[in-house]
Formats: structure tokens, sequence, C-alpha cells
């Protein structure tokens, strides 16, 4: 068993202790006359335990959620200071190899005259007039592509001769018999990141007995480092959660006195406690604010926001190395946007009328055992997931619409289209307007229909003229919110939209949407600094805008048009 | 004496609208009905379709074969050390047991083709029984595995259309070097010629129609469209020209190719496929499937028709004929399919099953209730009873609200952006997808919770403060307990929801291909892992047909779930609810 969860039992133990002498203390301090407690003596026991467990068991979290990642860094860190004099050997070698030399020198060159193409590419795509030549903008894009293929040629040569160079380094050092421990930290340095990550994750796999991918002696000697820092990162978080423990339970167990406000204390903590966690909430969002702002800013320093918003070509997965040039037009997300209007669109179609009159129909013409046993079924509707819905549309309803299709004798209708992603998305949406329209339904005022009844109006005429106008408002905001619904609707789309950017209004061709391309891009291997994993997040950004204005439009549209009623 | 107003003409305009007014509330009334039923429809529907998908999953066809545990096969070494039974010759002593039910197979791509009757994994599965029993090194096992995905749906019925013909005359097989001569002492084939024949003569009509159309459309082009259509209005011409010589001049024979229905004549322990086939309905040709001997007379034999032509299967004749053998002798036997929850996710469909899935599912559920419920509870609890009505409060309540309505995906994001990029959390841990569950479970919990608290009449409070109560041991001793139900319903409700839950896990990488199931431990919160839903979307993405069938059985055990959890809220609903 390891140190800390002896910890954590002793302090549980002391927790329960802490509360049994709290208690038993406050009892005695007052020779049993518990009546001139100012509090109850549970309250002193609650006050010992919590001050006793609280603080102690805060810092073991603490040790389980950042521990690992803090060993990783002090042996990485003391790693790569046993390999300094290796890194300087290499970083000569770098420096005086005529080969990166040169490699180096065509890499500037090469990068300049892309700057510069891209500087007039820019100015001939905001040129106007007789200065437009489109041809000469064929042109320069044709070089583009050409320069930025020999940039990347020339990255990989430059990274490869210095893979060679630092081989030849660690190769000479081992011959010549440095240390282990400075092979691994020079292996460390100097791999590629994600090949870091993984050798860390080794070292740590065979610093705890588990399985490493491979075994190497520097491996084993970078997990005697780990094993030794992961110890003592270990015992001194154990010794400090145990000091806090005997700590708060030796100052609390002091204070307790007969008049000691012992209840005060405690509730002032629950207090506290309750607020923090809703504060949580705002956390989230702005969690979620500055993470999609953060890394979406980095985004637009690449892609400038205009084409993004209104560039008509979408294609992320093209060329995108770390020093291509950004402005390759392969960022316009139009195509996205219109493929999410066209599928919340005909999610709308389906799921507005049959939601609105059900709702119509169980609130004023079906009797209650109807009522009873139609709702929860339409209840079920909401409550599969929409992972099943996908599975649905990508099954059954694809084929089913290509197999009409071939029918009428259009052939050549594919199974991933926007019409059964959106048939199927309005599926999933009919219960969401049918029970909110049926709450607003509901809250019109029966002396509104009494009256229009009294009026020899039939049923239908005092729904189309007297209750519809009345719940407008909440219908309207029941829709809008439906829509946000849709737009940020995922599975069914990533399942059974498909994932061509095509910019159609066919909607028996396959579109994509902003949630899709957010799944495509962010899903498999990803560099977090390549503009296509960004991207993703300046897509999350929007989505993030356009449900928040739909939710707040909504909520306005009720709250604005709302008939006051008595 | 009052005016009595002469209301005649005001009677006589309305009853005179009066009819259509009652039609137009009865097509009213009959399209709000028609929403209703459409939308239960499609439910139904929905529901129909996936458990008629799932439950032929929840069966697998297993083949038991005897194998031989040869000790120097599978203890090369000679020690009985696990290292030697690691290296074992297993997939060999699988072979070896299939060769030996069908000695005659020797072709080397024969024999390729008879080894992929099992998926090749199941050498480890033999493996893994050999180390937990050492004992049965150098014994007959009677081994048991599933059989192919494709030769497992062959026999649930759901690969091929096929049926199997009665014949009536007396068959007769001679050997002609690689060929088979069939002869029956009655017209048993004539039918199926004549229906060959058929479907020849149709397809060279749609031939001929496709040519004509092709022409047609190339008389409103010029240049080399029109010469392209022509041309292959002409191909056309030329292939249906020559599927109709063949039935008219070949009057004695049809020959049978992989565009063709498959017919097999079986008879005593022998099947061959017919190559072609007498139009007089007496004799054939064909192939052993199985078997190499002639056979002078036998009354009692059968065709076997498979409809799907083999180039629009997966499966060729060989191998259904050897399932059907092995069926025959017993050596195939339809159970129960374990697989589907004893295993993780594998690369077979056969092997594969929720139980990976499922155990992430039940470890990501934990987080998030250990943490939405308390926080969520808390929130509500703060926002409810103590918060003072001030901006900072109102702020709060926007908030809730506007979380409750961002699309799950952005939870994603903010995982991967936060959790994993900044904490350095592990990827495709369930750790991180708790943390990014709750998150977005929080909303649901915090006004489930508030309109449970809301509903606890005032002078509850009320009459709790009167005698001296705090407002804490309120809320605590009072309030909370009557309150409960309502908490536990909306809580298990938004856990449900959070279930299945799929699109924010995918960007914290709990999409991964995982072999392994997770510990139900400490350890297996940041062990990479998937849930129930990622599972079902995987699946669904598989190229081989069984996949569509295990993504359907694994939605059925999904939503078992989610039922039994939506039960237990209503149970617990009816049980503790109190109407004030």
């Amino acid at each position: 068993m390891s140190i800390i969860a002896i910890v954590a039992l002793a302090i549980i133990v002391m927790l329960a202790g802490g509360f049994y002498v709290g208690r038993s203390r406050a009892i005695a301090a007052v020779s049993g006359a518990t009546a001139s407690l100012h509090s109850l003596p549970n309250y002193h026991g609650y006050h010992v335990a919590i001050w006793t467990g609280l603080p102690a068991f805060l810092l073991l979290a603490v040790y389980g959620m950042f521990g690992p990642t803090l060993v990783d860094r002090i042996t990485a860190a003391e790693l790569r200071r046993d390999a300094i004099v290796l890194t300087s050997s290499f970083e000569s070698e770098l420096a005086s190899d005529p080969e990166i030399l040169a490699l180096e020198e065509a890499l500037t060159l090469l990068r300049a005259r892309a700057d510069a193409i891209s500087d007039s590419m820019a100015e001939l795509r905001s040129a106007s007039g007789s200065d437009r030549d489109p041809q000469r903008l064929e042109a320069l894009a044709v070089e583009q592509t050409d320069l930025v293929n020999q940039i990347a040629t020339t990255e990989d040569a430059r990274l490869a001769r210095r893979d060679v160079l630092r081989d030849r380094v660690s190769a000479e050092a081992a011959a010549s018999g440095a240390e282990v421990r400075a092979l691994a930290g020079f292996e460390l340095v100097h791999a590629p990141r994600e090949r870091r990550q993984l050798f860390l994750s080794d070292v740590r796999r065979i610093a705890t007995d588990g399985l490493a991918s491979r075994a190497s002696d520097e491996l084993d000697a970078a997990a005697a480092v780990m094993a030794h820092h992961d110890l003592r990162i270990r015992y001194l978080f154990a010794g400090l959660a145990l000091a806090l423990a005997v700590g708060g339970l030796v100052r609390t167990r002091g204070q307790i006195a007969g008049p000691f406000r012992a209840r005060n204390h405690v509730e002032g903590l629950v207090t506290a406690m309750l607020f923090l966690s809703s504060v949580i909430a705002i956390m989230t969002t702005i969690g979620i604010v500055f993470s999609l702002l953060f890394e979406s800013i980095r985004f637009f320093s690449t892609v400038p926001l205009t084409e993004f918003l209104f560039g008509l070509q979408w294609s992320p997965q093209i060329a995108l190395r770390a020093d291509q040039v950004g402005q390759s037009g392969a960022f316009g997300a139009v195509p996205l946007f219109a493929g999410t209007a066209m599928i919340t669109l005909i999610a709308m179609v389906v799921a507005v009328p049959i939601g609105l009159l059900s709702a119509i129909y169980l609130s004023e013409y079906a009797g209650p055992r109807f009522r009873l046993t139609a709702k929860p079924i339409l209840e079920i509707l909401a409550g599969i997931p929409t992972v099943v819905y996908g599975f649905f549309a990508l099954l059954t309803v694809g084929p089913a619409i290509r197999s009409f299709f071939a029918m009428i004798g259009i052939d050549d209708v594919v199974t991933q289209s926007a019409l059964s992603a959106g048939l199927v998305m309005g599926v999933m949406i009919i219960p969401f307007i049918s029970s909110l329209s049926d709450d607003v339904i509901n809250s019109v005022p029966q002396s509104l229909r009494d009256g229009s009844y009294a009026m020899g109006a039939t049923k239908s005429e005092t729904i189309g003229r007297v209750i519809i106008p009345a719940a407008l408002p909440g219908i309207v905001g029941a829709i809008l919110l439906a829509v946000s619904r849709a737009v940020g609707e995922t599975m069914i789309v990533v399942m059974a939209a498909g994932q061509g950017a095509n910019l159609t209004a066919n909607p028996l061709e396959s579109v994509t949407t902003i949630t899709v391309q957010i799944v495509m891009l962010l899903t498999g291997d990803q560099e977090f600094d390549s503009p296509k994993t960004l991207s993703a997040f300046a897509l999350g950004l929007v989505l993030f805008v356009i449900t928040l204005l739909m939710n707040v439009l909504a909520l306005r549209v009720v709250q604005r048009y709302r008939e006051k009623y008595d | 004496m009052t005016d009595t107003p002469d209301i005649s003409p005001i009677r006589s305009a309305v009853s005179k609208n009066l009819g259509a007014r009652y039609r137009a509330e009865l097509r009213f009334r009959a399209a709000g009905l028609a929403a209703v039923a459409a939308a239960v429809g499609i439910l139904v529907i929905l529901l129909a379709s996936i458990i008629s998908g799932g439950l032929p999953a929840f069966t697998v066809n297993q083949l038991e074969l005897t194998v031989e545990l040869d000790r120097e096969l599978i203890d090369p070494n000679g020690d009985g050390s696990e290292e030697s039974l690691r290296r074992g010759g297993y997939s060999r002593a699988l072979q070896d047991a299939i060769r030996a039910e069908f000695p005659e197979v020797q072709a080397r791509r024969d024999l390729r083709n008879l080894f992929s009757l099992y998926t090749a994994l199941n050498a480890t599965r033999l493996m893994d029984d050999v180390l937990e029993n050492p004992d049965l090194i150098g014994s007959r096992y009677d081994f048991t595995m599933p059989l192919a995905d494709d030769l497992d749906l062959y026999l649930k019925g759901l690969l091929v259309e096929d049926r199997t013909l009665d014949t009536g005359g007396v068959l007769s097989l001679a050997v002609e070097g690689d060929e088979v001569a069939i002869s029956s002492t009655e017209t048993d084939f004539r039918e199926l010629a004549a229906e060959l024949a058929r479907v020849l003569r149709a397809r060279a009509t749609v031939l001929e129609v496709q040519a004509d159309t092709l022409a047609g459309l190339a008389e409103g082009l010029s240049g080399t469209e029109a010469e392209d259509l022509l041309y292959d209005a002409d191909l056309n011409r030329r292939r249906a020209a020559d599927i109709r010589a063949t039935l008219e001049a070949d009057a004695g024979s049809l020959t049978l190719d992989a565009s063709l229905p498959s017919v097999i004549v079986e008879v005593e322990g022998r099947a061959v496929a017919l190559t072609s086939l007498g139009r007089n309905g007496a004799a054939a040709t064909g192939r052993f499937l199985i078997g190499s001997e002639p056979l002078a007379a036998a009354a009692d034999w059968t065709l076997y028709v498979i409809d799907t032509p083999a180039e629009r299967r997966r499966v060729s004749d060989q191998l259904i004929v050897w399932t059907r053998a092995l069926q025959e002798r017993g050596a195939i036997r339809a159970s129960f399919n374990t697989y589907l929850f004893a295993n993780a996710d594998s690369r077979e469909p056969e092997l594969a099953g929720v139980k990976g899935a499922l155990f992430g599912s039940i470890l990501t559920m934990m987080i998030t209730i250990i943490i939405s419920v308390p926080i969520g509870v808390f929130t509500a609890l703060y926002l409810e009873e103590y918060a003072p009505k001030n901006r900072f409060t109102a702020l709060i309540e926007v908030n809730i609200n506007n979380l409750a309505a961002v699309p799950s995906i952005v939870f994603g994001l903010l995982g991967l952006a936060v959790f994993i990029n900044a904490f350095g959390l592990p990827r495709s841990a369930p750790l991180v997808g708790g943390l990014v569950l709750s998150l977005m479970t929080l909303p649901t919990v915090i006004i489930a919770t508030r309109a449970a608290l809301k509903a606890v009449p005032q002078s509850i409070r009320q009459a709790a403060l009167a005698v001296g109560a705090s407002r804490t041991q309120t809320v605590f001793h009072h309030v909370l307990p009557l309150a409960a139900p309502g908490i536990l319903t909306g809580a298990i409700i938004g856990l449900a929801q959070a279930m299945g839950e799929t699109a924010p896990l995918l960007m914290i990488g709990m999409v991964a291909f995982i072999a392994d199931a997770p510990t139900l431990g400490l350890e297996g919160f940041t062990e990479p892992a998937t849930v129930m839903p990622v599972q079902i979307f995987l699946w669904s993405d598989g190229a081989e047909r069984a996949w569509e069938y295990r993504s359907a059985a694994a939605i059925l055990v999904l939503l078992a779930l989610m039922i039994g959890f939506n039960a237990l809220a209503i149970y617990l609903r009816r049980r503790f609810e109190r109407r004030w």
C-alpha cells in the first residue's frame, strides 16, 4: 500500500477521532451541563473534524491532480541537467556542420520568398479595378504551393541531418563511456515533442513496474531517477498532509470552551462551501469562453477573420505544415455554415409541425388518459441517446431515402445525405418543441378559451385565433431554443451527413456542419499549434456564440412579448 | 313587450358556413392526431429497426473442435514455463484441428480459405486457456470458438437468400478429370434451368433498355460526349446479344458463373457446385466442394440454391458448404453470445464485446456522480435558500440557464483545452470524461434540485425558524430531506443523459480502439478507456456487416441501462413524492 493511501487512512481515523474528541471535550468543558454551551456538542465535534480533514484532503487532491506531472517535470529537468555536456557538444556540432548551415540558409531564403509571395497575393486579392490580375494571382498561387513543398522538403532534410548528427553524438558519447543518465537526458531533450511524451510515459511505466513499449538502458536509468523523485514528492506531500491534519486537530481542540461559537463557525464553512459550488457554474462559463477565445485568437493570427467567415472553400486537411503560408484559402467556413443551416432547416420542417400539432392536440383535444400515455411516449424520443439516432439515420433512413429516390429514377443519391441527417434530427427535436409549447399553451388562461367558445367559435377557431396568438411568444422562444439545439447537435450529423464540404443547395448531397468539422479536426493525432487544430476552436467559438445569441434572443422574445394576464 | 331583434339572417348566415366550419374543425383535429401518431410511429420504427438489428447478435454460432495440444508443439522449450508456453504453436494446433475435419483439402489456397472459417485471434484465446490450465498440454481439448462473422450471419439467414429444393430422381456422379458429371433419373434440374434462363433473358432486356436510353441521350449531344454514350450503348447491345445467343444456340446447357445463383448438390457427405446445367433437366456438370469419390446411385439428395450471386456476397460457395457440413456433423452449435459481454473491443466482430465500454461507462459515471451531484445540489441550495438577491446571484442564474443550452461538443473543447492541455491530465481517461460530463450535467442537476426545493412549502421553513433553528439547520434538517426524492429523480435523469452522451468524449480522445477493459479500481480512472455510446459510434463505422448487428446489440444494452435508470427515477418519484 502506498504511503499516500496510508496517510489518507490515518487522516480519516484522525477525523473521526477529532469529532469524538471535540464532542467529549466540549461536554467536559462545561462538566456535562450542555445547556451552558453556546453550541451543541456535535458542532464542536464537526468543527474539529472539518479542520482536521479538509485542508489535508485538499492537499492530497492537489497531489492526485498534479503529482505525476510534477514528478515528470522534475525528472525531465534533472535528466536535462545531466545531459548538459552532451547537449553543448551537439550544439557546437550543429553550428559547425556545413550541411546544416547550407540547409538553414536555403530555408531562410525560401521563407522570405514565400512571405513576399503571400504579401503580393494579399495585395492582389484586395486590389480592385484595373489592378486586378487573376492570372497573375493564379500563377502566384501555383508558385506558392511549389514553395511550400520546397520548404517542406528542405525542412525534412534539415531534420534528417540533425537526427544523423544527434545519433552520432550519442553514439560517440556511449563509446567513450558517458553516463547512461546523460544519454537518457540527451535522448529526452532532442526527441520530438510527441516522442518526449512517449519517453516519459515509458519511464513512468518502468518505474511503476508496468509494461513499457520498449526496453533500453537509458529508459531504466531515467526510471531510477523518476522513482527517486516520485518517492520524495510522495513523502513530501504525505508529510505535509499529516502535519496539516495534526495541526488542525491541535489548534481547534484548544479552542473548545463553553462560550465558543462552534455552530457559527461550522455554518459559516458550510455556507462558504455552498457559495463556492455555485461559483463553479461561472467558472465553467469563463473556462469555455477563455479556452475558445485563446485558441481562436491564435488561429486568427494565421488566418484572417474575414477569410474564415466569408471564404467559400474549406479543406483544412491539405498542406498544413507548421511553416505553411497561412493564407492558402483553405479555411473558408461558409460551406460549413450553409450545411449547418440546411440540416437545421430540414430538421425544423419536420419538428415544428409535428411537435406543435401534437402539443396542441394533447393539450386541447386529448382526454386525460390519452394524454397520460402519449406524453411519456413522446418524451422517450427525448431520452434516446443521439448516437442511437445517428445509427438509425445511417443504417435505416439513409438507405431508405436512397432506395426511394432510386425507385423514382434518381440513382446517384448518397446514403449519407443532408436529408437523412435533417429528418432524423427533426425527430429528435419533436419532443423538445412539443413539451415547451405544451407548457406555453397550458399557461394561456382558461377565460380566453371560454370567451371564445361563448362567441360560438369552434375549437380549432379558438386555437387558431385566440390560443396560438396568445402563446406565440412562447412558441417562438421554443422554436429558437430548438434551432440552437439543432445547430449544436453533433452525433447525428457526424454519422449521417457525410464529410464532404460541399457548398450546395441539394439536400440529397452530403454536406458537412460546424460540429462535424470540429470532431473531424480533433479526433486522431493532433499537434496543438497547427492552424488545423486551432480552427476547431474557432468553429467552437462560432457555435458557442450562435447558440448563446439564440438563447438570449429566445428569452428576450418570451419576456418582451408575453401577454400579461390577470 | 320587448322588441326581439330579427336574428334569422344571422342564423342563416351562420348555418350556411356551419358545415364548412365543422369540417375544418375535424380536419384540424385529424391533423393533430396524425402528428401524435407520426411521432409515436417514428419511435416504433426506430425501436423496431434497432431491436430487429440487435437481437441476432445476442446469439452466436460456435465452432467446437477437438484440438490436439501436442506437448512439442505447445511447449517448444519443453520446460512448461510461461515463456515457453507463450511461444507455442497455437494457430497450428487450431489449423490441424480444422484440417482433421476436411482431410481432402490440400492446396495452399484452399487451406487458407479453410482457416478463414474462424479468426486467427482465437489462437490467443487457446493460449490463455492453456496458460490458465497447463494440465491441458498433451491432451485432446474441446475448444469452442465463434464462427467467422460472415458465416455466423449466413447461418442466421442474414447474409444470403437461399432455398433447398426437393428432388425425386436417383442421382449418380461420375468423375471426369476435374469435372463431375451429374445425372438424375428424373428431370430434377428442369425448373431451375428455366428459372436461370428467365434471369438471363431479363438481364439482356435490361441491357437493351439501357442501350436505348443511352442512344437517346446521345442524340441531344454532339462531339466526344455523344461518341462515348454511343459506344456504351453499343457495348450494352453486344453484351445483350451475347447472352441471347448463348441462350438460343446452347440449348443443351446453361453455364453458371459468379453473376448467377449458385446451385449445390448435396449427397451422402459430398457437395458439388454446378458449373453447367442441362436444359433438359436431368444432367449437369459441376466440381467437388467436399468429397471426391464418384457415386453410383443415391435416392436421397437435395439441391441447395444460393440466390445471392457469388459476386454480390462476401463468402464463397466453398465456405458456405464447409459451414453447412460442419453444422450437419454437429460441430457448430448456436448459443447465447457470451463474447458480447465477456470481451472488450476487438478487431474481429465475432470476438468484440461491450465489457470494456461498460467498465469505462461505469468509471466515467462514478466521477460524474461524485462531482456533479454534490456540486449541483450545493449550488441549488445556495441559490434557493441562502443567496441574497443581488447582481452576482442574478449573474449565476443567467449563467446556469445558458450553460444548460451550450452544445455538448463545446464542453468537449473545454475539456481538451483545460483538463488535458492545461492541467496535463491523461487523454482518453475516464477521469477527464467524467469531469467533462459533470460540467455538462451540472445545470440539469441544479435546475431539478431547485424545482424540488421550491416545492417544499414555506411553512416548513417558518416552523423550523420559529422554534429557533438556524438557517443551516432549517435547510439541512428539514428542507433537504423533504426535497431529497425530487433531487434524486432529477439527478438520475441527468446522469442517464450523461451516460448517453458521445460528442464531448470524442474531443478528449475516448474514441480510441482499446482492446483491454479498464480495471474497476482507482487506477482505472486514468487508464485509456471508452464508453458505451462511443463504442456504438465506433462499431457502426465498421466495414463488415456484422458490426452493424453488434452496434445494434450494444444500443440495446445501453437502452436497457437507461430504461433501468429512468424506471428507478419514476419509481422513486411515485414512492416518495409528497404533495403539499
